[in-house]
């Protein structure tokens, strides 16, 4: 059993809908999708979802191992990458193959990704995540009301610009749950917009209507010192971690208490990565929370983490050409019994993408918006399909 | 495939050699075992070896948690079994037993998988750094000697460590006959010291202070009680070798104040105390800190699986190369200073059924 070659189709996908946050409002509907194959002497391959190119620059780290020993192959490439560090494209490319490895030593087991990773069942609680900046109050409600039809009693908004607003949408939201239950989970995300002193005042203010369950990214990813003050200063949990990229960039997070719950995703080193994380966290008695993912194939390594609370379900649209063994039932994201991911390409669909690229609203990811953590910039009119609170 | 019951069997055997420590300085010469072997629908037969106190809690926790689960999903298991005795705090034996089934879980996942457990595991060339461990404070002078020359000349072990504490003369003087035996390998053996938590952290600098005059140690192990983490941490500051903490911890959050306070410079794991999913936890969490791991003596050294799978991983113990007992073989060798464990399936230890019904003291079968 041998890693042989590998493929990287690149190509782009309109989404269902809109989706922003306070750095970009009104929204994006493209976004580019990636798919790495990493091929075996066996005729079996592992694929990896979502991440760029890069992969020459450590496929010699991989190339005729045997993929099942996936977490010694994951510290060779860690070493390989020792001088000019595990970060930026390299740690892209690190992650997408050690993500596929995993798929590949779950395959050639026969087992779901779940089960290899030693998870007792194959189910994990999930929260409705809108990305919803650019929503109408309507579009807001439809949205969070649908995911409460599947069972799911937790959402998180998108704030930050404008706090009366807010306060409303997060009453829309708390009622569009309301069937899933008496008492909704509530988180909020300002996407890095705000310095901690601005943080902490709108937090507090929320507060004082709205019971958080967390509150992400409320201060710079790196700042630990800032995301300690916001931290001790609200009641809710600080939640971040999802633009970091390994374990080492996470330390300090970890090691001051900065954080309360860490946002965790196979971009943080691949699944090898992201599970060095969760325990450490789960050392230190952090939770982790999975990121949203296509088909929400991340599930799969959210259900053998110790400390994991629920996993963000954003369903926007971005299955294409993906056939998947999983569904949402009273809440819960239930994985089948499909080898590794359970994620099956439809390579005609890919290649009429690709021959065809759609078009639409903006691209992936968004950029920073303007004021951010200085000075507020409320969205102008027309920016935002909803109305200002002020 | 579903876990149906487990057999455990108890026994007593001999020691390879009188073994003590500061606090057993006359030493022992027989050691009593639980034999675990946890059984499923499949005919898969799950193995872990430990100490005859988890009895006690083995067959309640089997049948509350075990029974009916598959085994491949040990790690949300591991879990179970700690949440279902939650209110239990400090239970030494529990936590113990939990971690022998770990180990047993853990056996049988690999077996499923038809790969040995450091494939399963995702590992690779399974060939971890090895030192030997005497245990040696109840032995001769000539016993000491004749030992580590044994593991230098025949294993090619190239560290050694000592059980010190109660004689610093005594301690000095077989330092140098450790050190001397260990020549036969390398011409820089690498010395370590136990001291049992015998010493206050003020005797334990002074004590490493005047070692570190005439021999380079690589850890003082023991060095204060292991929860003192102010006591430890002044010790690190004040010597010029590491302080190694965390045998016989039993569960992530006991190395907490270490990793948090900088108390510990090597993080010693024992999997005979917190199974293998908590050691791949904390080995996870000290390549956080960038601290070192090494493993603790294990029967059979069947360690030597985890080696590779774990990120800063430095060394095992090796108290003996091939199992004193005879009731049971492993599949890891010892050679050239390395244990390297082979490609049976499951975590390569084999009990001889006949031997162990011949010599048991005690067997009981539970559903």
């Amino acid at each position: 059993m041998k890693i042989t070659g590998y493929k990287v189709e690149p190509y782009l996908m309109k989404m269902d809908r809109l989706v922003g946050d306070a750095n970009l409002p009104s929204g994006v509907e493209m976004l580019p999708g990636s798919i790495l194959w990493l091929e075996t002497d066996e005729n079996v391959s592992g694929i990896s979802l979502g991440y760029g190119g890069g992969i020459e620059s450590l496929f010699g780290a991989i190339e005729g191992a045997d993929p099942r020993e996936v977490a010694a192959l994951w510290i060779r490439m860690n070493d390989v990458l020792h001088k000019g560090g595990n970060e930026g494209a390299a740690s892209a490319a690190l992650s997408a193959i050690d993500t596929a490895l995993w798929d590949l030593k779950a395959k050639l087991a026969d087992e779901p990704l779940w089960r290899m990773l030693g998870a007792t069942e194959g189910r994990v609680k999930a929260y409705a995540s809108g990305l919803d900046y650019c929503l109408s109050d309507e579009e807001l409600f439809a949205f969070y009301r649908r995911m409460a039809e599947l069972g799911i009693d937790s959402g998180k908004l998108k704030v930050g610009l404008d706090l009366k607003a807010d306060l409303r949408r997060l009453g829309i939201m708390r009622d569009a749950l309301s069937i899933a239950s008496a008492r909704p989970g509530l988180m909020i995300d300002s996407n890095e917009y705000w310095s901690p002193k601005q943080a902490v005042r709108y937090i507090r203010q929320i507060e004082e209507h709205f019971d958080l369950i967390w509150v992400e990214e409320p201060a710079r990813r790196w700042d630990y010192d800032g995301l300690r003050l916001v931290s001790q200063q609200v009641s809710a949990a600080v939640a971040s971690g999802e633009n970091l990229h390994s374990l080492s960039d996470i330390y300090p997070l970890i090691a001051n208490h900065s954080v309360d719950v860490i946002n965790v995703w196979t971009g943080q080193s691949g699944v090898t990565g992201l599970m060095q994380i969760a325990h450490m966290a789960d050392a230190h008695g952090l939770q982790v929370s999975m990121m949203n993912a296509q088909a929400n194939y991340m599930a799969q390594i959210a259900a053998a983490l110790p400390n994991h609370n629920m996993m963000e379900v954003v369903d926007p649209g971005r299955e294409h050409c993906l056939k998947w063994d999983s569904r949402i039932e009273d809440g819960f994201i239930v994985l089948g019994d499909a080898a590794g991911f359970g994620i099956e390409i439809d390579e005609a669909k890919l290649k009429a993408l690709q021959a065809n690229p759609p078009s639409g609203r903006g691209k992936f990811p968004f950029p920073r918006r303007e004021g951010a953590g200085r000075y507020i910039v409320p969205p102008a009119p027309g920016e935002v399909p909803w109305r200002s609170g002020r | 495939m579903k876990v149906t019951g487990i057999k455990v069997t108890q026994q007593s055997h001999p020691l390879s050699r009188r073994m003590g420590e500061a606090r057993l300085p006359a030493g022992r010469l027989t050691e009593s075992c639980c034999i675990m072997e946890l059984m499923t629908d499949a005919g898969l037969t799950g193995i872990a070896i430990g100490s005859e106190g988890v009895r006690a809690h083995i067959g309640e926790l089997v049948k509350d948690v075990l029974v009916g689960a598959d085994p491949r999903g040990v790690r949300g298991l591991w879990r179970r079994m700690l949440d279902a005795r939650s209110a239990h705090r400090h239970g030494r034996y529990l936590h113990e037993a939990i971690a022998l089934l770990d180990v047993a879980l853990w056996d049988l996942k690999s077996k499923a998988d038809d790969q040995p457990l450091w494939k399963t595991l995702g590992g690779a060339r399974p060939k971890a750094n090895a030192y030997a461990s005497g245990v040696d404070l109840a032995l001769s002078d000539e016993e000491l000697s004749a030992w580590y020359v044994a593991t230098a000349h025949d294993y090619g072990l190239r560290g050694g460590k000592l059980q010190v504490g109660l004689d610093p003369d005594s301690d000095l003087r077989r330092l140098g006959l450790m050190h001397a035996a260990l020549t036969q390998a390398t011409a820089d053996p690498v010395l370590m010291i136990d001291a049992d938590e015998c010493w206050s952290p003020k005797e334990a600098i002074g004590r490493t202070r005047e070692i570190e005059k005439r021999f380079d140690l690589t850890w003082v192990e023991g060095a204060s009680r292991s929860w003192d983490f102010p006591g430890l941490k002044q010790v690190s500051n004040a010597i010029r070798a590491a302080v190694c903490v965390g045998e016989g911890f039993t569960t992530c959050g006991e190395f907490l104040p270490h990793f948090h306070h900088r108390s510990a410079d090597v993080i010693q794991i024992d999997i005979g105390a917190i199974g293998i999913t908590g050691a791949l936890q904390v080995a996870d969490s000290a390549f956080g800190y960038e601290l070192p791991v090494t493993l603790s003596a294990a029967p059979g050294n069947i360690h030597a699986h985890l080696s590779s799978v774990m990120p800063y991983f430095m060394s095992l113990e090796v108290i003996d190369p091939v199992p004193a007992a005879r009731f049971y073989t492993s599949d890891v060798r010892i050679e050239q200073g390395w244990a390297i464990a082979g490609n049976a399936p499951g975590n390569g230890l084999v009990v001889d059924a006949r031997a162990l019904t011949r010599t048991a003291t005690r067997a009981k079968a539970s559903r």
